[in-house]
């Protein structure tokens, strides 16, 4: 009983520890996947619906944080706009967001090449 | 679900909206955080609803809103980062904490407060202890909060204090080596005021009044001190030898550590001595200073004495307890000492730990 309730708390640890590598890993990289998105301009749910169907799903209270981050930080520009007989709130890149972006993809490919190079080398692929 | 309520769907989301709008903070961006989420969950329900061909029902809408969490946890995500104590200004407040309640509260409660406490407990030593322990835990936590106030409203106002904070790596202290020399002018000192002390102990005998004051004029030393003013003069010589030998041998990193041990313990010896003595064999306390043959017949002068010579067997007493404490202390900084003399012998030179 002991053995299985240490097994049972060590999977938990185990899971807990991989979510939170986890996100720090996608941390970075939906920086990235939102930037690029927004070279066409979107409003938040459909930004969200395209990261989702490319496989990088995001929830609310962490897009609209980042959006507002990135927009501060001069990287997006956003207006409200009527759509539908509704308010919404459009974004999209701005020129400065996009010389940063073009920079961002490049190093990710310099990182993802060094990375294949080291998991070559150590024999995993 | 309480029947006032409407059941309308639309009427959910924004009471649910009212509420994450009550957790959010009162900024200028909070009507547009709010906005932003509502367009999104409207958009949800739009999506599920032309998916389904008809309205979306009340559980169905508030399936959406459980999936996005509840109004604390999402205005908590969507509201801006904030920290009582941010990151740059916790180690410093750490640090304040952790010297103000373990290094200076607990120590004056343990040594000073707490016994005075017993001392005027008249016998009753469980309350005592018990107003003692309480007082200790308001002081520290009124001062853990006071600190806390402190750097929150430091963290409000100088958010950009630690890039405007300069150092200078030149002005950092050096690595500080196994063997902490004592320093020059430490040692000199002792010497001086050992000298200074010898000087007054070969004094007082044939000037009472450097230790009396004006009460000279009517008291004198007991007998007692006859038989215990060699052993303290020499006692001083031990002292004065110690320091001498320190400021001549700085090398002698051990030295310091156990000659002072040696003192304190001879010092012990004697003070307990005096004090055994002073006791009696019949349990009667033997006086230190005595009225002298004109003033022995005062009351007023017998009085004083009396007083005095309480002071002065408080004052031994208190001694005694100090130096057990400085005997214990000394005894670990000594085996301190030795154990990273062992385990430097032990390792190969690098930097100092």
């Amino acid at each position: 009983m002991y053995v299985t309730y240490y097994m049972s708390n060590g999977t938990n640890h185990d899971t807990e520890l991989f979510e939170n590598l986890k996100l720090e890993l996608r941390r970075g990289c939906l920086i990235v996947a939102v930037l690029a998105q927004l070279r066409a301009e979107q409003y938040g749910y459909t930004l969200r619906k395209a990261l989702a169907d490319d496989g990088l799903a995001i929830d609310e209270g962490t897009l609209y944080p980042l959006l507002r981050r990135l927009e501060t930080q001069g990287l997006l520009v956003s207006q409200w706009r009527e759509e539908d007989k509704r308010n919404k709130r459009f974004y999209r890149l701005s020129p400065v967001g996009e010389q940063i972006l073009e920079q961002l993809l490049d190093e990710w490919k310099s990182i993802n090449a060094s990375l294949d190079r080291i998991l070559q080398e150590a024999g995993r692929i | 679900m309480n029947s006032s309520v409407s059941r309308n769907p639309q009427e959910l989301l924004d009471r649910y909206l009212q509420a994450v709008r009550f957790w959010l903070p009162r900024t200028s961006r909070q009507e547009d955080v709010l906005a932003e989420l509502g367009e999104d969950l409207r958009s949800q329900i739009d999506e599920k609803e032309t998916e389904l061909g008809r309205s979306l029902n009340q559980d169905e809408v508030s399936s959406i809103l459980k999936r996005c969490g509840s109004p604390m946890m999402v205005a908590g995500r969507l509201g801006p980062k904030r920290h009582l104590i941010g990151p740059t200004l916790f180690p410093i407040y750490a640090f304040v904490l952790k010297m103000v309640l373990l290094w200076i509260l607990v120590p004056v409660f343990v040594f000073i407060i707490g016994p005075v406490n017993l001392a005027n407990a008249g016998g009753e030593w469980g309350p005592a202890v018990a107003t003692t322990l309480a007082n200790l835990w308001f002081a520290l936590f009124i001062a853990a909060g006071i600190i806390t106030l402190v750097f929150a409203i430091v963290e409000r106002t100088s958010v950009h204090l630690g890039e405007e904070c300069k150092w200078d790596p030149l002005k950092l202290p050096p690595v500080r080596t196994h063997e902490r020399k004592t320093s020059f002018a430490k040692s000199a000192c002792e010497l001086i005021f050992g000298l200074f002390g010898l000087v007054w102990l070969l004094l007082l005998p044939h000037y009472p009044f450097m230790i009396l004051g004006p009460a000279a004029a009517f008291l004198k030393a007991a007998p007692i001190w006859h038989t215990f003013y060699i052993p303290i003069l020499l006692l001083a010589l031990v002292g004065l030898l110690r320091s001498a030998i320190t400021l001549a041998r700085p090398e002698w990193t051990a030295f310091p550590l156990w000659s002072h041990l040696l003192q304190n313990v001879l010092t012990f010896a004697v003070l307990s001595f005096l004090i055994n003595a002073a006791h009696g064999s019949n349990g009667a306390w033997q006086p230190f200073l005595l009225p002298d043959n004109a003033a022995s017949n005062s009351t007023h002068y017998m009085q004083a004495a009396g007083f005095v010579n309480l002071s002065i067997l408080l004052g031994l007493a208190g001694t005694w307890l100090g130096l057990c404490i400085a005997s214990v202390i000394q005894v670990w900084q000594l085996l301190m000492y030795l154990r990273k003399r062992i385990s430097g012998a032990h390792q190969p030179a690098t930097l100092a730990h």
